[in-house]
């Protein structure tokens, strides 16, 4: 499959994903966080779909158009272990949903990244609130829901917490 | 529209047009051409659709990812404006397929480019060759075609080598 078939099926999976978990947390209070700003596409997105949230983006440094950037007060520049663990002192237990776009080509290094990240994420997520992820995330008892059926051919992760 | 859905159209429009082209040209020998490599996604897909053709890549410079880089004797670098009169005089008129992704959302330069590259490949396209771009391409010597079910027109462009 060629990278350009790739790219368009990762970026529907974000699509459906993105949309299903937006109408899943309609009715929960909370933050969003973007893990990985990146060019700023699902910030745009989720921003269009959540135009009344707060939505934090968290990256190492910020290269999105400027029309995809969030405000000084929306981003969070560091390594994200860092950025993540210092994050749960305010928004612990409080935010509605968690988009992770964090993996890279090198299996390894995004296997070890998703196992740091994990508890970082889990203490943030609000009770039913949803975590979207890249890469899959080992967070014991958590339910892995389903992909939306308009997913294009490309895994993704989203669980719910409890 | 948010940057993800812009996206998406954008290359789902590309992957159409390519694939219509692929097929309009399935069976002739000669070259392809891709003006601008970026990160190599379609010429990736080019070089899945058709491995047995030689895909010769234009760009200023090569930035793509490690497994989608063409090997040196495909790998033309410089400005268009230089390495298409030269490639003119290499293949002159064998091409079969040409792709041009050459936008740089700048509207002025992606005009006067756009007006060079038509004229430039004009040089280098067999007769019934197929075009297929990200900017309007008008020459005398291309006629521009349909474009597959779901690409809006203006979106991107297909044209064939030859008058009507």
């Amino acid at each position: 499959m060629s990278r350009l078939q790739r790219m368009i099926d990762r970026l529907l999976t974000q699509r459906a994903c993105l949309h299903f978990a937006a109408q899943e947390i309609a009715d929960l209070a909370g933050p969003v966080f973007e893990i990985g700003l990146g060019k700023g596409r699902t910030y745009s997105y989720l921003r269009e779909l959540l135009p009344d949230r707060e939505i934090y983006a968290f990256d190492r440094e910020v290269h999105a158009p400027a029309d995809a950037q969030p405000d000084a007060d929306h981003i969070v520049l560091g390594d994200f272990r860092d950025a993540l663990a210092d994050a749960g002192a305010r928004f612990g237990g409080r935010v509605a949903l968690i988009h992770a776009d964090i993996g890279s080509e090198k299996p390894e290094r995004d296997a070890q990244l998703a196992a740091d990240l994990g508890p970082s994420l889990a203490a943030l997520a609000a009770s039913g609130g949803l975590i979207l992820c890249d890469r899959e995330l080992s967070l014991a008892a958590w339910p892995r829901l389903p992909l939306p059926s308009d997913a294009g051919d490309w895994d993704y992760f989203i669980y719910r917490a409890p | 529209m948010s940057r993800l859905d812009s996206a998406i159209r954008r290359l789902t429009a590309q992957r159409a047009c390519l694939d219509a082209a692929i097929a309009l040209v399935a069976g002739r020998d000669g070259p392809v051409l891709e003006l601008g490599l970026g990160n190599g996604r379609s010429y990736d897909h080019l070089r899945e659709a058709l491995p047995g053709s030689d895909i010769f890549v234009f760009d200023r410079r090569a930035e793509a990812h490690p497994d989608c880089m063409p090997d040196d004797d495909h790998l033309i670098l410089g400005d268009f404006r230089d390495t298409l009169p030269a490639a003119a005089a290499r293949f002159g008129a064998t091409v079969m397929l040409a792709h041009c992704d050459i936008g740089s959302g700048r509207p002025d330069a992606d005009a006067s480019l756009a007006a060079f590259v038509a004229g430039a490949l004009a040089g280098l396209l067999a007769p019934g060759a197929v075009v297929v771009a990200d900017q309007e391409l008008d020459a005398a010597a291309l006629t521009a075609l349909d474009l597959p079910e779901g690409v809006a027109p203006g979106r991107y462009f297909m044209y064939r080598a030859g008058s009507p």
